[in-house]
C-alpha cells in the first residue's frame, strides 16, 4: 500500500471512530439521564430495525415518494421549459423577471396555507407544493445555462438560420444541461423537506405524516427511527441523482476533463 | 437576427440582480395586469371563498401595518431568525476554520458532519418541540440547525481554496500557524464565507417562518396559520405577501451588505459558480 493510501485510510478510520465515540458518549449520557426524550443509540437502532421493514412504514414511505415524484416531475419541467424561454429571449426575461423574482422570495411555506384552502389537505395539494418548490431553483439554473450559451455558438446557430425550437432544441438545452442538472440536484433535497413539510398537516399517509404522529403519540424512538430513515433517504436520493449525472454527462466531463466529485 | 442574438448576450442579468437594479416596466406591468386579472376572476366568479382578491390582500396588508399586529407578528419573527444565525454563524464559522486549516480535524468529523448534514431542519420540529417546548428556544434552535450547515460548508471550502502562494509570501513574513489562519486563511476565505452566511439566510428564514406555522405561538408563519385555519384569506394573503417581501428585504440587504463589508473583492466572484 502506498503512503498515500495508507493516510487515506487513517482519515477514514479516524473518521469512523469519533462518530462511534460520539454514539458512544450519547448512549452513556442517555442511559444516565435516563430521559424520555433522549432515547440510547441501541434502543433507537432496534425500533428502527422494526419499524423500518414494516408494512406500514414501507407504505408511508411510498406514498411519500410517489408524491416527490409527480411534484418533483412536474416542477423541474415547467421550470426547464420557462426558464429556456428566459434564458434564450431578452423580451421574455424582462417580462417574467419581477413576477419570478418575487414568488422565488417566498418561503414555501407561506403557500401551504394557500395551497390547502385552494385544493383541499391532500396529494394534490401535497404535490403542488413540491411542484412550486422544485420550480425555482430549476429556473434559475436554466436561465443561468442558456445565457451562458457562448456568443460564437449563438451566432453560429444563428448563421445556420436554426430556428427558435432548433435552436432550443439543439443548442441552448444541450450546452445548458451541465447547469440545469446542478439546479436539478438543488432542488432534490427542497423537494423531500415539501413532501415532509406539506405531509406535517397531519392527514393521510406518508413518511411525515408518522413523524408528526409519533410525537403526538409521544413515542420519541418511532419519531427518531423515521427522521433518521429520511436523513438516509436524501443520501441515498442523492447518490442515485449524482450517478444519473455522471452518466447523462460523461460528454460533457469528459470535455472538460473534469471527474463529479 | 444577429443583433438580438448580440443583444441577448449582453451581460445584464435582470434575473440575477432582482427588482431593484433598473426599473424594468415590461415586468412590472405585467405582474400588475396577473394581478388585475387575478381580481377580475375573483369578483367575477365569485371565488373569494377559495381565493382572495388582490385588492382585498392589499387592504388587508395595508390594515395590519396600520394596526400593529402584523408589523408586531414580523418583528417576533425577525428578532427569533436574527438570533438563531446569529447562532450559526457564531458556531459554523469557528467550526468551518478549524476542519478548513487541519486535515485531523476534518477527517475526525467528516463522518458525524455527513451523517447530520442531510437531516432536514423541518423534519426536526417534532424533536424539538421535545427538546426545547414551545416557544422562542425551539425555534432558534431550529433556525440555527438549517443555517450552520451551508455556512460550515462554505468556510470549509473558503479555507482550502486559498490561493498557495499567499501561504509561500506568509512563510517568507515569518506569519506561521494561528497567527496564518488569523491573518491570512481568514481573510482570504471571507467572501466564501459570506456567501454561505447568504445561502443559510435564505434557508433559515423558511424554515423559522415554517416552524412557526405548525408549531409557533406567534410570529407570522403562526399568524398566516391562525387565519389560513379560519378562512379569513385576506389576512393570510397579505401574510405571505409579506413573507415575500420579507425574504427579498433580507436577500437584497445581505447582498448589499456583503458588497460593503466586501468592497475589495473583483468581479469574479460575481460570476456563478
Amino acid at each position: 500500500m502506498s503512503t498515500r493510501a495508507v493516510a487515506r485510510l487513517g482519515e477514514v478510520v479516524l473518521g469512523a471512530v469519533v462518530f462511534v465515540a460520539a454514539l458512544a458518549t450519547w448512549e452513556a449520557w442517555a442511559h444516565s439521564a435516563a430521559s424520555f426524550y433522549f432515547p440510547p443509540v441501541s434502543e433507537v437502532g432496534r425500533e428502527a430495525v422494526d419499524v423500518w421493514p414494516s408494512a406500514d412504514f414501507l407504505s408511508a414511505v411510498g406514498a411519500s415518494l410517489k408524491r416527490l415524484a409527480a411534484g418533483y416531475a412536474i416542477g423541474a419541467a415547467a421550470g426547464v421549459a420557462i426558464g429556456l424561454a428566459m434564458g434564450s429571449s431578452h423580451r421574455v426575461r424582462r417580462t417574467l423577471g419581477p413576477t419570478t423574482e418575487f414568488l422565488r422570495a417566498l418561503p414555501v411555506i407561506a403557500v401551504v396555507p394557500i395551497a390547502i384552502v385552494l385544493l383541499d389537505d391532500g396529494d394534490v395539494m401535497r404535490i403542488a407544493v413540491i411542484g412550486f418548490g422544485v420550480f425555482f431553483p430549476v429556473l434559475v439554473a436554466t436561465v443561468a445555462g442558456v445565457r451562458g450559451v457562448a456568443p460564437e455558438i449563438r451566432d453560429t446557430a444563428a448563421l445556420l438560420h436554426l430556428g427558435t425550437a432548433g435552436r432550443t432544441a439543439r443548442v441552448y438545452l444541450p450546452a445548458a444541461l451541465p447547469t440545469i442538472f446542478a439546479g436539478l440536484r438543488t432542488a432534490l433535497p427542497i423537494g423531500l423537506v415539501l413532501v415532509v413539510i406539506s405531509e406535517f398537516t397531519g392527514t393521510g399517509n406518508g413518511l411525515g405524516v408518522y413523524i408528526w404522529t409519533q410525537q403526538f403519540v409521544f413515542n420519541a424512538h418511532g419519531m427518531y427511527a423515521g427522521i433518521l430513515f429520511l436523513g438516509l433517504l436524501g443520501f441515498v436520493l442523492n447518490g442515485l441523482f449524482v450517478g444519473l449525472e455522471r452518466r447523462v454527462l460523461a460528454w460533457h466531463y469528459e470535455a472538460i476533463g473534469e471527474s463529479l466529485r | 437576427m444577429a443583433e438580438r442574438v448580440a443583444r441577448d448576450s449582453r451581460p445584464s442579468a435582470v434575473g440575477e440582480q432582482g427588482l431593484l437594479r433598473r426599473a424594468n416596466v415590461t415586468g412590472l406591468l405585467f405582474a400588475l395586469g396577473l394581478l388585475l386579472i387575478a381580481e377580475a376572476c375573483v369578483r367575477l366568479l365569485d371565488l373569494s371563498d377559495s381565493v382572495a382578491a388582490p385588492g382585498d390582500a392589499a387592504g388587508a396588508l395595508v390594515q395590519g401595518l396600520a394596526d400593529g399586529t402584523l408589523s408586531g407578528e414580523v418583528a417576533t419573527t425577525l428578532s427569533t431568525y436574527v438570533e438563531g444565525l446569529a447562532l450559526a454563524v457564531g458556531i459554523g464559522v469557528p467550526l468551518g476554520i478549524a476542519i478548513g486549516s487541519s486535515r485531523t480535524v476534518e477527517s475526525a468529523s467528516s463522518v458525524v458532519v455527513e451523517f447530520l448534514r442531510p437531516i432536514p431542519a423541518v423534519a426536526l420540529i417534532p424533536l424539538a418541540i421535545f427538546w426545547f417546548g414551545l416557544g422562542a428556544p425551539m425555534l432558534r434552535f431550529l433556525v440555527a440547525y438549517a443555517a450552520v450547515w451551508p455556512i460550515l460548508v462554505h468556510t470549509v471550502y473558503g479555507l482550502r481554496g486559498v490561493d498557495r502562494m499567499l501561504y509561500d509570501v506568509a512563510a517568507t513574513s515569518g506569519v506561521t500557524g494561528a497567527a496564518r489562519i488569523a491573518r491570512v486563511s481568514v481573510p482570504a476565505a471571507l467572501p466564501s464565507i459570506a456567501t454561505g452566511i447568504r445561502i443559510s439566510a435564505a434557508l433559515a428564514l423558511v424554515v423559522c417562518v415554517t416552524a412557526e406555522y405548525f408549531v409557533g405561538t406567534e410570529g407570522i408563519g403562526h399568524y398566516m396559520q391562525d387565519h389560513g385555519v379560519a378562512y379569513r384569506l385576506p389576512e393570510l394573503y397579505a401574510a405571505a405577501a409579506l413573507t415575500g417581501l420579507l425574504g427579498l428585504t433580507v436577500d437584497v440587504a445581505l447582498r448589499s451588505g456583503e458588497r460593503r463589508v466586501l468592497h475589495w473583492v473583483g468581479e469574479e466572484r460575481a460570476r456563478p459558480r
